[in-house]
């Protein structure tokens, strides 16, 4: 019998560890990969009929910083969608969002505590709003909860919360229409306590979030039938007799926790195998009209964890839930630990990157933003910008050639312009967007107090822009080291800006401070230019100059290329600092083109079409074939017209 | 007569009138040119001495034409890449379907080009009623002597469409729409939503089309000056025949709709310089001209069809317009 005991508790254990060793099948790692010190077990009910979520948590919180905690700040992000007097939807105005007025009231949002207790004191009579970002008075996203007896350093905290929740229309990726629920930031959810204090922001309508890494052990309780995708893995299903059916996920090492539930969700299944990275069970909640886009989402999340996985570390999770949102639940393109939702169209022809470019993106986010958990809402870039160029490298390497594609009728029918095959550098860093920003901030102001209609521009495109401008300059093994050190060093933890930049340069083995003065604390534009190209005959010889010119306020070594008629080639490496700098050559024969920066190194150049200058210049026949075709689209378009006569 | 020997009969008619198919083409290049030579003058600035200009020249310089974009308005800023290939006739139609705002000079040269059809429609109506060679003083005698019947009739023509796309449109596809489709999760079905008011909305300005169609075919065949009763007349003449004025409608869209197929087959894309680049245009203006030629199939089949119905092909109520019979003109 005593053996008998010994030889099951042994196949126990051993099956405990097998699966311990399998994130993919338990959500649980052998040893911690982060702190763990904000821990959530929570309980939920969705009642589809009224939009509304009842919840309770139970959040075991450890104070990891040198400080004690006086006080609890949670952020209550739904309350942002409570009414249009909220930061979030005042920033949103001001950038010239969505028009919310004609709002039913039932499509707005919020968050009610009903109780909360700290180590069992009930603490509900002291809770209160706080705006520690701009003092307004009407915002309720974040709630502080004063303490009777402060959290030493190293002491844990056991929190009791229930609350209520309406789910909107969704704003921000989060919400629901017809059946479909798209269920984020839906939780009270614990700031992070710094070493200066709680980093608790109000939810603004330009950035994201912040949290801290824990376990998430989540009860979900939903109409029966209906599938659940959430962050982590479903550890048991249990159907309730009252027709609903409770699914209970779990993971480690995370700092979030999303779901989403619909009757309608196909679901699909893949794994990801590689030689030396973990495999990564794929499971894919698809709407039934993308049902034969499956694999197209499946390829595009492969290429991610294949490519981020080799250049800058593997993922650890073993598992990873794709979710092709419903057609206008506006929850599409949004990443959460282990789970990211894509988005795609009913009709996407081969050949565009839709669905696999937002794909790549959010899957990519799994590395830079889950990984990685940068503040959101001070360094966005840190994530996105990182993200945004990962994702263009990566869409590169596999989808080839990527074309434009435009959309007409109503934006439901594509067309594929089969002569405009997209660039990495320029299209996929989103030179155009920043081009159109670059001022608008400096990059090191905080995120959330950029100008909400064009801080997108400094946080995703600019960030790629430099990074890929890096990566010309530096070379990619460089480049890559830098991040794979960034990724390295930083997994698990909150990095910040300084944290990056001393990586690069002690990787890079230079100091490269005064780049990122530039692109990261300056708004400074970068415009380089062929001022005038001259080539005269004197004497037996040509007597060539060309002036050289700095237009822009940002300075950047780059090569200039002067090309003579009889092809020979001279580069000149100007260190980019002066105004403007002269080059004399006297050859035999005269000068054809000069050309600042001809390998486009520095992609944040803002006009690159002045980098350029010919003694024989094609711009008249180029201007004369665009104008005669655009002579064909303007004729069509009178006739259009004069069709009504 | 039945619609498909009108249709035939119309395009008997406009392929026996040659000249004013080229005139018409020539118009439409007079008000065109202007503007792309305007716009060319714009390109070769920015280009200037760059070297971008190669690439733009031999293709397509994507980043150039965003750089271009970036700076430009008003007519430079309809450069883009819906200008390309088959893609601009998908551009224009979905702007007219989804009443796309376009740019002032836009608005404005259009506004031309219709007042200049609006002029020359009396004399193409009038040859193609007479089925004969009416010669340039008669086509321009019917020109002048119908132009200010047909913009009264035209000014009746803008209330109604005015009141189509400025009214009718932004209530179907900015309150009906979004409201249709509030809850709707799949975008098949809205779509489908979408192209239901479209056809709901084509049908109507289709409508409106016809009995103006047929409300200037009656002023130039009965030489109206009311074109209050040519309106009344058109309705009452659709009335009747109905079936037929449809049909004949169907006929004259499906080979827009064939022209337009057959484009998107053989739209040129950026073509490359030199021999390619005037290839590509030659196929854009073959494009336009066959355009024109539908146009005009228009009007003269439903001219057949008036005409046919009535028994009186070839008859025209206006005497014909001749040469004055001066001692100058015996003498010439």
């Amino acid at each position: 019998m005593r053996r008998a005991l010994a030889t099951a508790f042994f196949f126990a254990l051993a099956w405990h560890s097998t699966a311990s060793a399998q994130p993919g099948r338990t959500g649980a790692f052998p040893q911690p990969l982060s702190p763990r010190n904000a821990n959530y077990t929570i309980t939920a009910r969705l009642d589809p009929s009224t939009r509304t979520i009842a919840g309770s948590e139970t959040i075991v919180w450890r104070n990891i910083t040198s400080r004690p905690a006086a006080d609890l700040q949670f952020h209550l992000y739904w309350n942002a969608w409570k009414n249009t007097r909220s930061t979030f939807m005042r920033e949103r105005a001001l950038g010239g969002g969505n028009d919310d007025s004609q709002r039913r009231a039932d499509e707005w949002a919020r968050i009610d505590i009903a109780a909360i207790t700290v180590n069992g004191g009930d603490r509900t009579a002291s809770k209160r709003f706080i705006a520690p970002d701009d003092e307004n008075a009407n915002d309720e996203t974040v709630m502080s909860v004063p303490l009777a007896q402060p959290i030493a350093p190293g002491a844990s905290a056991s929190i009791e919360i229930a609350w209520t929740a309406h789910v909107p229309r969704t704003f921000a990726r989060t919400g629901a229409i017809g059946n479909f629920f798209f269920i984020a930031q839906w939780f009270p959810k614990l700031g992070v306590l710094q070493e200066d204090g709680w980093n608790c922001h109000q939810f603004h309508a330009g950035t994201e979030f912040f949290s801290d890494y824990g376990v998430y052990d989540v009860s979900l309780t939903v109409p029966s039938g209906w599938p659940v995708g959430a962050t982590g893995v479903q550890r048991e299903r249990r159907d309730n007799a009252d027709g609903t059916a409770t699914h209970r996920y779990y993971q480690e090492d995370v700092h979030d926790f999303a779901w989403t539930t619909s009757p309608d969700y196909v679901e699909r299944t893949a794994v990801f195998q590689h030689p030396t990275l973990p495999p990564v069970e794929m499971r894919l909640l698809l709407q039934p009209e993308h049902a034969g886009q499956a694999e197209r989402h499946f390829d595009a999340t492969r290429t991610t964890l294949k490519y981020y996985g080799e250049w800058y570390g593997a993922y650890p999770y073993g598992h990873i839930t794709i979710v092709d949102p419903a057609f206008q639940s506006g929850a599409g393109g949004m990443e959460y630990p282990t789970l990211f939702t894509a988005g795609t169209r009913w009709l996407a022809p081969a050949g565009v990157t839709t669905p696999e470019g937002v794909t790549v993106h959010e899957a990519g986010h799994q590395f830079w933003y889950g990984i990685v958990g940068n503040n959101e809402f001070e360094d966005a870039w840190m994530d996105e910008g990182f993200n945004t160029f990962s994702t263009a490298r990566a869409v590169a390497q596999v989808y080839d050639p990527n074309y434009l594609a435009l959309r007409y009728f109503g934006g439901f029918v594509p067309w594929v312009v089969k002569d405009i095959v997209l660039s990495r550098e320029t299209e996929g860093n989103r030179l155009a967007g920043y081009r159109h920003d670059a001022k608008s901030d400096a990059q090191a102001t905080p995120t959330y107090r950029y100008f909400p209609a064009t801080g997108g521009s400094i946080t995703y495109n600019k960030t790629a822009l430099w990074l890929n401008t890096m990566e010309r300059w530096l070379g990619w093994p460089m480049l890559q080291r830098v991040m794979s050190a960034q990724f390295d060093r930083w997994k698990f933890r909150h990095p910040k800006p300084d944290d990056f930049f001393a990586v690069a340069s002690e990787v890079a083995g230079q100091n490269l401070g005064w780049y990122f003065d530039q692109v990261y604390r300056s708004s400074n534009v970068f415009d380089y230019a062929v001022q005038d190209l001259k080539s005269a005959r004197d004497g037996e010889q040509y007597h060539t100059s060309v002036v050289v010119q700095r237009k822009g306020e940002a300075t950047f070594p780059v090569d200039v290329l002067v090309t003579f008629r009889n092809g020979e080639r001279v580069t000149e490496h100007w260190d980019g600092k002066d105004r403007w700098k002269l080059y004399t050559y006297d050859r035999l024969g005269p000068a054809l083109s000069a050309h600042v920066d001809p390998n486009r190194v520095l992609l944040l150049d803002v006009d690159y079409t002045n980098n350029s200058k010919t003694l024989e210049p094609k711009g008249p026949a180029a201007a004369t074939k665009w104008s005669m075709t655009w002579m064909v689209w303007l004729q069509d378009c009178l006739l259009s017209w004069a069709a009504l006569v | 007569m039945s619609p498909l020997a009108a249709w035939s009969d119309g395009v008997r008619r406009v392929n026996r009138a040659p000249a004013i198919l080229i005139g018409v083409w020539a118009l439409t290049l007079l008000v065109s040119l202007p503007l792309a030579l305007a716009l060319r003058g714009m390109l070769a600035q920015h280009l200037g001495g760059s070297l971008a200009a190669d690439t733009a020249l031999s293709g397509v310089n994507y980043d150039w034409m965003q750089e271009f974009g970036d700076q430009a308005s008003g007519l430079g800023a309809t450069f883009k890449p819906t200008v390309i290939g088959f893609g601009a006739v998908l551009d224009n139609l979905s702007a007219f379907i989804d009443d796309t705002q376009r740019p002032v000079v836009i608005v404005g040269a259009a506004s031309v080009y219709i007042v200049v059809w609006i002029f020359v429609a009396g004399g193409i109506l009038d040859r193609y009623a007479r089925d004969r060679a009416t010669r340039a003083y008669g086509f321009f005698a019917g020109a002048g002597g119908f132009f200010f019947r047909l913009l009264r009739l035209a000014i009746a023509q803008w209330l109604v469409y005015a009141l189509l796309f400025g009214a009718l449109h932004p209530w179907m596809f900015g309150s009906l729409y979004p409201r249709a489709i509030h809850e709707v999760t799949a975008e098949r079905t809205a779509f489908l939503v979408r192209v239901a008011l479209y056809l709901v909305f084509g049908a109507l300005v289709a409508g409106g089309t016809m009995v103006f169609d047929y409300a200037k075919v009656r002023a130039v065949v009965e030489d109206r000056r009311s074109m209050l009763s040519a309106i009344g007349g058109a309705a009452g003449f659709i009335g009747r025949n109905a079936g037929a004025a449809a049909a004949l409608f169907l006929l004259n869209f499906g080979a827009f709709a064939i022209t337009v197929g057959f484009y998107a087959l053989l739209a040129p894309g950026a073509a490359g310089s030199g021999l390619r680049m005037w290839l590509g245009l030659a196929v854009g203006q073959a494009y336009v001209i066959t355009r024109l030629w539908i146009k005009l199939v228009f009007w003269a089949s439903e001219t057949a069809l008036f005409q046919g119905r009535l028994g009186q092909s070839g008859y025209v109520v206006r005497p014909e317009a001749t040469w004055p019979e001066s001692a100058a003109a015996e003498a010439m």
